[in-house]
């Protein structure tokens, strides 16, 4: 029985019958239709055969079910006729590293990202982990990229100004065993995969290294590399650095279809204009595979995959000082069975010590067919929180500030699909990125760079490169004294807007003065994070809106909360229409 | 002492209670410095456009701006220095003083203090805090958000919405809306009674036909963009959601009034303990925290229904503040059982005079016809009829408690006959 008559079999006799196997462009394509997605992702799953093939064309579709992609509401021609060498398409943290990786050379390149801001799907709705990649397993692309792309942190986050805590993840041992057999075996696996620095931390030390190491912890392993970061300023910080250095970078633009000859693109379809790039780039998160298709170069397919995470008041920053997991190889004492994470593909959430001091409890991992459903439930909320309290034993539900849910675009592999394009010449995909899609984004890119110059040739550097970003700290974390000095260069700084977060309304004008300046209240919350605190805008929200039309020169109408329809004001009242609207 | 970078007494928030402070402190004697983040004084009462303030204090209905203006005037009689603009980044004791690093548009300034008064007020309870599910669209705000949309920047957030809360600022803005043109689609509340003023219910809801549904919640928005519905539903006594009974409501905007939490991450960052009822600091009767030389007012200290109330706290706070401190304080609890959500002063100091105690309490439940009583510890020496005690509605009282003064603790309860 070749392979595609096994996968056959197992569809049809646990999934359904219905379902139509075959092999096209050496991928498993699946076909038919089905009322349930579990049973679709399951049939997905059943199909992967990483030997024989170069992986799952899943087209079954759900009864009843419309894949719909939310479009940016502007039509224009800004970018029609325009002839890039590189279009990169996605504005997440993967597209604006390429990006900026490519503005050291003298290309002319293109971003166009579908969303009003950069950093607006998974790229903002993450924890913020660099990883340490002990789960991964050699010759995974996500275990050659994670390694690569941890490496290079520092010295990125140091360019970029961004902030970088390699405060080191943990994995907490339940069980006396864990400590004896597990962890000389994860130390065995570190070395395996050249992961530095790995050691035992007994019980007593763990407490006094981890402040919100849980009552019943049996020690720990301690692994220094993992780090924090803030994925939403990064990837800010990321197109920032490749704007300042010549990438075009156009919001609100998406790709709609492609004109493909001989097997090469050569021409984009946009709601901005027909743009004619010589190299694609595919960075499209959740809908790479609609991308891969365009060009015909799919050999993998998105099944999208909802996470929700909480986040805790700074009054908890106590709870996490590094970022800590339960190892999974035991169970809780009264629990039935073991959670088996690594089955729903995640390493079950931890508690997270963030760059900005809070503590963010997640994710989970729920499939859904809808590939931006950031809802969130009272069912998932519960389901993180009531799993991870067992860790965090101190928190409780009045800790919450905010919660939120973002969709992993991973495929039914698991794993990354970072490659030159296969049947088609001018294409390089960076697709599947998930977990851990943020600490591998560096090394992704310097492969998408390198590939660029093979495939485009005639690589000239650019003589302008800058590859440091100026960028004016948060003043509440710098000595009085420093402080003093910017205030007397500038007394905006001296005047406090946010004040559950401390920041001042200079910080939030600089931001208006970036290379990519985007007005809108929840683009300034990811640039500067007013509205991030406690009190979650409610006080200065009425503030940052008024900043925001001030500068911009627009009634306050005109700011919105995000996309372009997102209102936030209907219009001056009767009486401010009389005053002149609170002006 | 212009200038001078030592206070006898910093009061910190600019608000109806911070004012009343620096005020009364200076009347003392204290030279006292007046620290007020927004650009100018009055706190939340700039916003608070409607009347009903200083019925108590002036025996008139002001607005929210011309009661805050008469106790500007005031303060514009004393020295009191005040500093606006001014955002107080850290707080510390030092040999019995403290040292306070200020935020200022001139740039760092540190200032010392024998006392502070904390008046930082309170923020609003958020949507998340309440657990509301859903999409993450525009048209979601808090009453005083909304509030201060209307009222400061005079523009509309809404056109047709649904308020959260039947607390007082959402009952005004209730009203308010109406009155600027928005439709309310009705006032939903979780608890089975109103949490708001009985006489906001009345002018605010009744007199503008918008209906009050006790016993329902919010649990889920909807909307990409803007909000475009919200999910309502009906819950049992221990306020848990009935399964069907949610329905879709069409709206552009959910307005919350869910809750006001006293504002007290200074008072943190001096280990003062606060009360888990109240959640402001836990004081005595001279408003003075655990932390010796700090006093808590306003809606830092509790959240108060009145200003009339706030600004009488407030006076006394200011006056002890500026007072030298002598002799070690020792305290005795004042105690309560379930029939009382909360009092203050939670401690009394037996060191201190005891003959005036302003105490401030409110009833766990809705009761009429009840008797409090006050007794120092076995022995009754208060017991006062009320018609009705309502949870919405604090209530003040000034006892002698002179014979404390070798007591364990005093109690408190409400007792209704049967």
């Amino acid at each position: 029985m070749n392979f595609i008559n096994k996968i056959e079999k197992k569809i049809h006799e646990s999934v359904s019958p219905l379902i139509k196997v075959s092999l096209e462009n050496k991928c498993v394509l699946l076909e038919g239709e089905l009322p349930s997605w579990d049973a679709i992702v399951t049939a997905g799953t059943l199909a992967v055969d990483k030997k024989h093939s170069l992986g799952v064309i899943n087209n079954i579709k759900l009864t009843g079910f419309e894949d719909v992609i939310r479009k940016p509401a502007v039509e224009d021609s800004s970018l029609d006729g325009t002839t890039p060498d590189i279009l990169i398409i996605g504005g997440g943290v993967v597209g604006c590293c390429i990006a900026r990786e490519l503005s050291k050379y003298s290309y002319n390149t293109i971003l166009v990202e579908k969303g009003y801001d950069v950093a607006l799907a998974a790229s903002s709705h993450n924890d913020g982990d660099v990883h340490v990649g002990i789960d991964l397993h050699n010759g995974t692309q996500k275990h050659h990229y994670n390694g690569r792309g941890n490496a290079l942190y520092d010295d990125l986050c140091k360019e970029l100004e961004v902030s970088l805590q390699r405060t080191g993840h943990t994995i907490v041992f339940y069980k006396n065993w864990e400590a004896k057999i597990i962890y000389p075996l994860l130390k065995l696996q570190s070395k395996l995969l050249g992961i530095k620095g790995v050691r035992f931390s007994p019980p007593e030390e763990f407490k006094t290294l981890e402040t919100g190491a849980p009552s019943w912890s049996k020690g720990a392993a301690f692994m220094p590399s993992g780090a924090e970061v803030s994925p939403y300023k990064l990837t800010v910080a990321l197109a920032e650095n490749a704007a300042a250095n010549g990438v075009k970078i156009s919001l609100n633009t998406i790709v709609s279809g492609m004109t493909t000859e001989n097997g090469a693109i050569t021409a984009v379809q946009t709601n901005r204009g027909t743009i004619r790039p010589k190299l694609v780039i595919n960075a499209a998160g959740v809908f790479a595979d609609k991308i891969a298709d365009m060009a015909g170069d799919r050999t993998f397919t998105i099944h999208a995959r909802k996470g929700t995470s909480l986040i805790l008041d700074k009054k908890c920053q106590a709870y996490a000082v590094t970022s800590m997991t339960k190892s999974p190889f035991s169970k809780y004492d009264g629990e039935e069975k073991r959670v088996e994470d690594a089955k729903k593909h995640t390493k079950g959430g931890g508690i997270i010590h963030t760059v900005d001091n809070n503590v963010l409890i997640g994710p989970s991992a729920t499939e859904t067919p809808y590939r931006e459903d950031t809802t969130t439930s009272k069912e998932e909320l519960d389901e993180i929180y009531n799993k991870l309290k067992k860790i965090s034993e101190k928190m409780t539900y009045g800790d919450v500030i905010t919660y939120f849910s973002g969709v992993r675009a991973p495929t039914y592999e698991e794993d990354f699909v970072v490659r030159k394009g296969l049947f088609c010449k001018n294409i390089i995909e960076t697709a599947g990125i998930q977990s851990p899609g943020l600490t591998a984004a560096p090394a992704i890119a310097q492969d998408a760079a390198a590939w660029s110059i093979e495939i485009l040739g005639n690589a000239k550097k650019n003589e302008a490169y800058n590859p440091n970003r100026k960028h004016t700290p948060h003043l509440a974390d710098l000595s009085v004294a420093e402080r003093d000095e910017y205030i007397k260069k500038n007394p905006d700084y001296g005047e406090i807007v946010c004040r559950c977060e401390e920041i001042s309304k200079g910080e939030i004008l600089d931001a208006l003065n970036s290379p990519l300046p985007v007005y809108t209240v929840d683009a300034i919350k990811r640039r500067v994070r007013p509205g991030m605190g406690r009190c979650q805008g409610g006080f200065c929200s009425p503030l940052i809106v008024k900043m925001l039309a001030e500068k911009a020169g627009t009634p306050l109408e005109g700011i919105v909360k995000a996309e372009t329809e997102s209102t936030i004001l209907y219009g001056a009242t009767k009486i401010g229409e009389e005053v002149g609207n609170g002006k | 002492m212009a200038n001078s970078n030592y206070f006898d007494v910093a009061v910190i928030g600019g608000g109806p209670a911070g004012i009343a402070a620096a005020t009364a402190a200076s009347k003392e004697g204290a030279s006292v410095f007046l620290i007020e983040r927004e650009a100018r004084l009055g706190g939340i009462l700039k916003q608070c456009i409607h009347d009903g303030f200083g019925l108590m204090r002036f025996g008139e209905r002001l607005s929210g701006p011309e009661y805050a203006e008469r106790y500007i005037d005031l303060l514009k009689e004393t020295a009191v220095e005040v500093s606006l603009l001014t955002f107080v980044a850290d707080i510390k004791k030092e040999n019995g003083e403290f040292k306070l690093t200020l935020v200022t548009r001139a740039g760092m300034r540190v200032i010392t203090a024998h006392s502070v008064v904390l008046a930082t007020g309170c923020r609003e309870r958020t949507a998340k805090q309440v657990l509301i599910q859903g999409t993450r669209p525009s048209g979601v705000f808090t009453a005083g958000t909304a509030q201060h949309f209307v009222n400061i920047l005079g523009n509309m957030p809404s056109k047709k919405c649904v308020i959260l809360g039947s607390g007082d600022i959402g009952l005004i803005m209730a009203r308010r809306l109406t009155l600027e043109g928005a439709k309310v689609l009705g006032v939903f509340e979780v608890k089975s009674t109103p949490s708001g003023l009985t006489r906001n219910i009345a002018q605010c809801l009744t007199d503008y036909d918008i209906p009050l549904h006790l016993s329902h919640t919010i649990t889920r928005v909807f909307g990409e963009d803007r909000l475009t519905a919200v999910e309502t539903a009906q819950v049992d006594e221990k306020m848990n959601v009935i399964k069907g009974t949610e329905k879709i409501i069409e709206c552009d905007s959910l307005i919350l009034s869910v809750g006001l939490i006293p504002e007290n991450e200074l008072a943190e960052k001096l280990n003062i303990p606060l009360d888990r009822k109240t959640k402001g600091a836990v004081v005595d009767q001279n408003l003075m925290t655990a932390c010796e030389g700090v006093y808590s007012c306003g809606n830092a200290l509790h959240v108060n229904d009145l200003v009339d109330y706030v600004s009488e706290g407030a006076e006394l706070a200011g006056k002890y503040a500026a007072q030298k401190r002598s002799g070690t304080p020792k305290y005795i609890d004042v105690q309560s059982d379930a029939s009382l959500l909360y009092i203050v002063p939670q401690k009394l100091n037996i060191n201190s005079d005891l003959s005036q105690v302003k105490v401030y309490f409110r009833s766990s439940s809705p009761v009429d016809g009840a008797t409090l009583r006050v007794s120092v510890d076995d022995t009754e020496v208060l017991a006062k009829r009320y018609a009705h005690l309502r949870p919405p509605e604090m209530e003040s009282i000034t006892l002698d408690l002179s014979q404390a003064k070798n007591a364990k603790a005093v109690n408190l309860k409400i007792e209704v006959k049967k």
